[in-house]
């Protein structure tokens, strides 16, 4: 929609930041922004478009870091190649998931999600012969591109900036596609559709295939980028609310909307990280709270989120047209 | 086997506790259609409100119990005002992720306030031990368990045979025809609400001289209401009692036969299949959940 010159605008800085802006401190944020934002606008695939909230996305995020990890050190191949596996196991799950749970719709859909990464969490905490168990999996830095031993951050900024991309173009392909239209449809009300012959159920099944495939490749790359594995946090319910957190805020089923809220959400948390970080460990919890509260206010009063908000606005004064 | 009168009795006082964690989600989904993602989050508070009351003013957690319930219906009564009341009506997506901020709030809150350090609460009797046959039982599980079943029983009375209890079932049945019958369905909506919380209030005090008290304690005890909430029928409270002992039967003798270190993949795996096979619950309608209900 109206959101692409934004969104040019977004990923260029983002893009050209690492030329000018030479912080580590602040090429870690950005790093960080950008994967958050990906693993979100991956999320709204599913969550968004396809409107099957999911609470255990980790489920997926892990899979990728543990895939690429566990290639890296047990086969010592590439990470890459972790990567693709990490996404074709992700897609199969998603698969399985998303025929073995169509019917659920609303919150019985959340259970079985969430339900689904506690199995992956005590799975990938105790099967110690080939998970490494609680203790997670350190992975070892070998320089070069192709191992993704890369100490500097602007690379980084680069390689995490194209999944970025490749994340926010799929929102507008659906935002754009009759496939797009088609799922929002599904969402909406689901009987309609399907009386309309829209194939609904393929349609969520793609979604959240795809969905899946996303945010294992983002975890893949976050594992390789922060260089350690932790099961009880790649799997925790924390971290697939985090996924829909940015999401909602940002603007739930809007391609720009995950990046928007993974970036205030990811600022907020960063800076308090480094003002209270250490003996105010606790303190830290202050902009969960403050984005706790967001959220309930974002679905009853701006259920398109950020971006919905700021479109609204514009458009009431007459600087956007109205919607197709 | 002499290990079988041992695990039978664990798993009655398991049940017992998880019951009544169950059927406050229950009485919610129940009348309001609304599962309380926070759930396990006011869990918590209970934990720590005996821990306090106990460090700060040496009460007992059972006399904070008694204490507290008014507390509880006061703080449901005020989150489902400020919270849920405005979106009961609201589409399913939007009262999840309202139930889901509440939680965040909620967790979060108790992290900062108090850190993320593990407490315990330490009673006079919380190493004491009773020998029945020969199996041996903390007093904290079956202080626990009875007061656990008496106030389930409170509640399934309750809901039975007062008029209260009755109106609260009548706008479960069929929210519009109440609401027509001259029922103020929102008093309703929050008395239930209010109702669920206190039960999962009062369940915090009794589980905190058993467990330790952290800021994400409420999480593994809420799963476990998840899966006896929809093993039984969400909404339906003797099936949330019945799933309650079920699931601890398969905690207790699972980890006996296969150990603790699995345990928890058991009931998640059952609950997976259940929500698969038939997610309206071993006595619920069925095709409840297809309907969005």
């Amino acid at each position: 929609m109206k959101a692409v010159p934004a969104a040019a605008v977004f990923f260029a800085a983002a893009g050209l930041a690492p030329l000018v802006v030479r912080d580590a401190f602040l090429l870690d944020g950005l790093v960080l922004i950008l994967v958050w934002g990906s693993a979100a606008a991956a999320w709204n695939v599913a969550g968004g478009y396809a409107g099957q909230i999911s609470l255990g996305h980790s489920a997926f995020f892990g899979l990728g870091a543990y895939a690429a990890a566990i290639v890296v050190t047990r086969w010592e191949v590439t990470p890459w190649l972790g990567l693709a596996l990490g996404a074709v196991v992700a897609t199969a799950i998603g698969l399985v998931i998303g025929f073995l749970s169509n019917r659920l719709r609303g919150p019985y859909f959340v259970l079985a999600t969430i339900a689904f990464s506690q199995v992956l969490l005590i799975v990938g905490s105790r099967w110690r012969a080939f998970t490494s168990g609680s203790e997670g999996i350190p992975v070892p830095f070998r320089p070069g591109f192709w191992t993704l031993g890369i100490a500097d951050k602007r690379v980084w900024v680069w390689i995490v900036l194209a999944l970025a991309v490749l994340a926010y173009l799929i929102g507008v392909y659906l935002e754009r596609a009759r496939r797009g239209y088609q799922l929002a449809a599904v969402r909406e009300d689901e009987d309609a559709a399907l009386s309309l012959g829209v194939p609904a159920r393929r349609l969520k099944v793609a979604a959240i295939c795809a969905s899946a495939a996303l945010t294992a490749a983002c975890g893949a790359l976050w594992a390789q980028y922060v260089g350690f594995v932790d099961p009880f946090y790649v799997f925790s319910v924390d971290l697939s609310v985090r996924f829909a957190l940015a999401a909602v805020i940002g603007g739930l089923g809007t391609a720009l909307g995950p990046f928007l809220g993974a970036a205030l959400i990811t600022t907020v948390e960063t800076y308090l990280r480094a003002q209270f970080g250490g003996i105010g460990a606790g303190l830290v919890g202050i902009y969960l709270i403050i984005y706790g509260c967001v959220l309930i206010v974002v679905v009853r009063w701006a259920p398109q989120g950020l971006v919905g908000w700021v479109e609204e606005r514009l458009r009431r004064h007459g600087l956007v047209g109205a919607r197709p | 086997m002499n290990a079988i009168p041992q695990l039978v009795i664990s798993t009655l006082l398991l049940g017992g506790v998880y019951a009544l964690i169950a059927v406050g989600l229950t009485i919610i989904f129940g009348v309001m259609r609304v599962v309380n993602f926070a759930h396990g989050e006011f869990l918590m508070l209970g934990m720590y409100l005996a821990f306090w009351a106990f460090t700060l003013l040496g009460f007992d957690p059972y006399l904070t119990l008694v204490l507290s319930l008014p507390v509880w219906l006061a703080v449901g009564w005020a989150s489902y005002r400020a919270v849920m009341g405005p979106v009961v009506n609201a589409s399913h997506n939007v009262q999840v992720f309202t139930t889901v901020g509440l939680s965040i709030v909620l967790q979060n809150l108790a992290l900062v306030l108090w850190t993320a350090d593990v407490r315990f609460v330490r009673t006079a009797y919380y190493a004491v031990v009773v020998r029945i046959g020969g199996a041996a039982f903390n007093v904290a599980q079956i202080v626990a368990f009875g007061i656990a079943v008496a106030l389930t029983a409170a509640l399934f009375a309750f809901m039975r045979w007062s008029y209260t209890g009755k109106i609260m079932r009548a706008t479960a049945q069929d929210r519009q025809a109440s609401a027509l019958m001259g029922i103020d369905t929102d008093r309703v909506y929050a008395l239930t609400w209010a109702v669920g919380i206190t039960c999962v209030g009062a369940a915090g005090a009794l589980l905190a001289p058993i467990y330790p008290v952290y800021p994400t304690a409420g999480l593994q005890f809420v799963l476990i209401a998840y899966v006896s909430v929809v093993l039984g029928g969400l909404g339906d409270m003797a099936g949330a009692l019945i799933a309650s002992l079920l699931v601890a039967t398969v905690e207790v003798f699972g980890s006996y036969l296969i150990g603790t270190a699995w345990k928890e993949v058991l009931y998640l795996l059952l609950f997976i299949a259940i929500l698969v096979v038939r997610p309206a619950g071993l006595f619920g309608q069925r095709g409840a959940e297809a309907l969005g209900t």
